[in-house]
């Protein structure tokens, strides 16, 4: 076991993890922010996805040991003093989410989308998502509310 | 969305897209699923499972796997109970005891701290198992010369009673309409096809998980697990592990993705048999490859369908034989006949005088097989549909009109129905030619365009309600169903908003443990609107007369003076006399006086009415690969009072996506009964870039069966989505593909058939 220190959602914090941990199990295991999901576990579905360093990964691929001083953001980094965000509200008015599960890997994803690209074409956001699968939606829901955040600019 | 005839009443909380109430908490990470409760000293639980299809367990040794560091049991079949376990058919062990029947069947289970221990430790269990011969065909196992997979069949609990039965058969349900023999020697054309489905999986995204705790004094057994019938699982779990069901309490939790396939009791024995034995909280979640290999699908079927005809193009008879590949065990199937309920709509959506449908559910060796979305209709909406537009085209008729000349109507009689009541089949024919320009289509090369056509009902079953006022006014909804991500518990809080009047933010729903109710049906069947939500409008009637009531105490008017109105109760005609809800709370504090309420529903018959979808398809097919790009769908329903109109256009997208990968991607491929696509990188189901271009137009009606006047939509989505592409295939390129999926291999293979005979020289 190895002490680690994760720079999460904006606070320096303290994890004791194998050096074989993966991110994903640091998060939810050590930290208890078990918004980010298990899901495939093989990096096919993305509903583990988190921000490392700005940059969209699937958390079940990365050593937690290679994440030390680099900024991680995680859904629950993504309210602001309990206020959901506008992608956050876009989700929900636009029927983006049903069972959830797979909700956080896709908000994170098109967070790391938007920020890169603030007004992605239909074409990019099918490419930004390529990784996250959904279940639920058929993803229209999901285009529609990246598509409107886009449009309104925040 | 398209609107046609648009006739619904004006409500002021029912017909509006009201945001899912447990939408904040998915949206910011603290929904709450199985897995996401953490309990201290918890450990996990890893199975090992058997690598041969069909085996005798001839020698089990586990002490290299309990030597191994940091393990902390290991348990097998002579550790626990031989009982035998299922939802209505209890045939399955929960490990195996001598024999294993599939490649993933359980044969020991190992406890540790650390996951991976677990895993490992399994490995080091040494077993020797003699090799059994296999039978992996349905038509194969029913045939004399085949192994017997359940010696003691007839002693099972739950078996359903069947007349003859064929060779490793466990269920045949039949559904007869007039005499289809004679329909047959009547008929002018018949038509004979055998079609063939694979087995898919629900791909719901979050693995089966539970989570076991045991109070040391009490003995209470804790249960968290992913599984959307709780009472069902509370007193399977008791039969199973042979406690009373009293000290079992079920925790429901969020449910990531269910699509019918969350109901079976999976690990969760085995997580109590560890639980105790360790006096530790145990879980256990299943790998996503655990998933594919040993969870229950979609059944595979082989099935024939027969089809006569009048010269003028009326169907007169027609039978239908599904043979279901079961797998190794019938545990997974929810309903008493233990068969798949698509099979009474076998016939299609027409009438048609003389019907016969058998429908064998059959042993095999290959992963037991369960429900998922519209269980049984996808399959056989697939061959009845293709088999519809290959008959048009013998008879050179437009299939649109094959299809019209044939459609259901008011008042025609069904295998189950004696006549149909506002049947909407003609009506959404009709909007799909009309949306589509059906009858003006210019096909580009290669693209082509294929119809298909599928109806559903409500589900039965019962439900509990429990409604009471809140000290700050709020009316909670108390509940035991689980929302699966339908929306249905955002639904529920909208028809109370609707019959209290009160705004929609100010109903609230709890979601209970088992120990809130005796019993009831749970989630499935799309029955949750239906009957849980009769059940919440009857506790809803009942609160409204018990606020009146006190009310009208505290206001010195009697209670029929005392109306309920925009959140507040009012003495009638006199409105500076009000109370709100508030107040009418803090009241019931002080003088102790209960503001709660319960209630119960329950719905054993069918209702006549059929929930109809049509659907076109245009595909492009590149020749040279065979290739299928889905260019455009349009999906219409036949639907009454939409009771949230996001929420319903999400069950449609969502069921027309699945459609979508199982006619043209998804595959749990088998070789002798190993699943191949074992990860989401070899199985495929439909991701962002797979979503053609949607369109959804929508059919009134006035009347549904459900509360206010709707109608069911979470399954009537999916079984018609694989026959139109099918279809589209066809008229694209005039290859026929009749197993599913129709990949780019077949179409490429049928394609290169078609061009070697026609090289041929004719033998004429």
């Amino acid at each position: 076991m190895a002490k680690l220190k994760l720079e999460v959602n904006g606070e320096s914090l303290g994890v004791e993890a194998a050096e074989t941990a993966l991110l994903l199990d640091a998060l939810r295991e050590g930290l208890g922010l078990t918004g980010t999901k298990r899901g495939c576990e093989t990096s096919h579905c993305g509903a583990c996805t988190v921000l490392l360093g700005g940059v969209a990964v699937h958390s079940c691929v990365v050593l937690a040991a290679r994440c030390e001083g680099k900024e991680i953001t995680t859904v629950e980094g993504l309210s602001r003093d309990g206020e959901l965000n506008e992608l956050q509200r876009l989700f929900l008015k636009h029927g983006a989410l049903q069972c959830g599960y797979c909700t956080p890997g896709m908000l994170m994803a098109a967070t790391a989308l938007l920020r890169r690209n603030p007004k992605p074409s239909l074409e990019e956001i099918k490419v930004g998502l390529d990784g996250n699968l959904c279940r639920c939606t058929g993803y229209t829901g999901i285009f529609e509310a990246i598509q409107a955040c886009a449009l309104s600019g925040k | 969305m398209g609107n046609l005839k648009v006739k619904q009443p004006s409500y002021s909380s029912i017909g509006k897209s009201a945001p899912r109430i447990e939408g904040e908490k998915k949206v910011s990470g603290a929904a709450l699923y199985t897995a996401d409760h953490l309990l201290p000293g918890t450990v996990w639980g890893k199975v090992l499972r058997s690598p041969y299809a069909h085996a005798r367990i001839k020698r089990l040794d586990t002490e290299r796997a309990k030597a191994h560091p940091g393990v902390l049991a290991v348990l097998t079949a002579a550790d626990i109970p031989a009982v035998l376990t299922g939802r209505r058919l209890r045939d399955m062990p929960m490990l195996a005891r001598e024999r294993a029947r599939f490649i993933g069947e359980k044969i020991a289970v190992v406890a540790a701290a650390d996951r991976n221990v677990a895993e490992e430790a399994g490995q080091l269990i040494e077993v020797d198992y003699e090799e059994l011969t296999p039978v992996f065909d349905p038509l194969a196992a029913i045939t004399e010369g085949a192994p017997e997979l359940h010696e003691c069949l007839a002693e099972y609990q739950g078996l359903p009673q069947i007349g003859t039965r064929l060779k490793n058969t466990y269920s045949h349900e039949e559904w007869l309409l007039g005499d289809v023999e004679r329909g047959f020697r009547e008929s002018d054309h018949v038509f004979e096809d055998r079609f063939a489905t694979q087995h898919v999986h629900q791909s719901y995204l979050e693995p089966h998980s539970s989570l076991v705790s045991i109070e040391p004094d009490s003995g209470i057994i804790h249960v968290w697990v992913s599984n959307k019938v709780p009472y069902n699982t509370k007193n399977s779990l008791a039969d199973a592990v042979g406690v009373p069901p009293e000290k079992i309490v079920i925790h429901v939790s969020a449910i990531g993705g269910d699509f019918g396939g969350k109901g079976a009791l999976m690990d969760l024995p085995l997580c109590y048999f560890l639980a105790q034995r360790l006096n530790r909280p145990v879980r256990m979640i299943m790998t996503y490859t655990e998933e594919l290999t040993a969870a229950n699908p979609r059944h595979a079927a082989q099935i024939l369908v027969k089809t006569g005809l009048k010269k003028d193009g009326r169907i007169i008879a027609r039978q239908i034989k599904v043979y279901w590949n079961g797998g190794a065990y019938g545990a997974m199937k929810p309903i008493p006949t233990v068969n798949l309920p698509g099979a009474v709509k076998a016939a299609g959506s027409y009438f048609i005088p003389n019907v016969r449908v058998d429908s064998y559910a059959i042993y095999t060796n290959s992963v037991p097989c369960g429900h998922f979305r519209s269980p049984g209709l996808v399959q056989l909406a697939f061959a009845g549909e293709s088999q519809i537009d290959m008959i048009a085209e013998a008879l050179k008729m437009d299939p649109l009109h094959l299809r019209l000349r044939n459609a259901l109507k008011d008042g025609d009689p069904t295998v189950d129905q004696k006549g149909m009541v506002e049947v909407q089949c003609k009506e959404v024919l009709e909007a799909a030619a009309a949306v589509t320009k059906w009858k003006h289509f210019k096909k580009p090369a290669q693209v082509g365009r294929g119809m298909a056509l599928s109806y559903r009902h409500v589900g039965l079953g019962d439900a509990n309600a429990r409604m009471s006022v809140k000290p700050d006014g709020r009316i909670s909804i108390l509940t035991t169903y689980a929302d699966t991500g339908t929306g249905a518990h955002t639904i529920l809080c909208q028809m109370v908003a609707e019959v209290l009047d009160v705004p929609f933010n100010q109903v609230g729903l709890e979601v209970g443990t088992t120990d809130t109710f005796r019993s009831e049906s749970g989630t499935g069947a799309s029955r949750v609107t239906f009957v849980l939500g009769q059940a919440v409008l009857k506790a809803a009637a009942k609160l409204k007369s018990l606020l009146c009531e006190r009310a009208a105490a505290m206001l010195g008017v009697s209670s029929d003076q005392v109306i309920l109105k925009n959140g507040r109760l009012r003495v009638d005609q006199d409105s500076a006399r009000s109370l709100s809800l508030a107040e009418l709370a803090r009241a019931a504090t002080d003088k102790s006086f209960q503001l709660e309420v319960e209630s119960y529903h329950a719905e054993h018959e069918t209702p006549p009415e059929g929930v109809f979808a049509a659907c076109v398809a245009e595909v492009h097919v590149d020749v040279a690969t065979g290739q299928v790009t889905l260019r455009k769908l349009d999906t219409v329903h036949d639907v009454a009072t939409v009771l949230n109109p996001v929420g319903h256009q999400g069950q449609i997208d969502g069921g027309i996506m699945q459609g979508v990968g199982y006619v043209l991607m998804e595959e749990l491929a088998m070789e002798d009964g190993r699943v191949t696509t074992a990860n989401f990188g070899e199985y495929k189901i439909p991701n962002i870039q797979d979503t053609p271009l949607l369109k959804t137009t929508l059919v009134h009606s006035r009347e549904g069966a459900s509360p206010f006047q709707s109608k069911e939509i979470g399954e009537s989505a999916i079984s018609q989505v694989a026959p139109a592409i099918a279809n589209a295939i066809y008229d694209a390129v005039g290859v026929r593909v009749k197993d599913l999926p129709i990949t780019a291999e077949k179409v490429y293979r049928a394609l290169k058939e078609r061009r070697a005979e026609n090289q041929r020289p004719s033998s004429k």
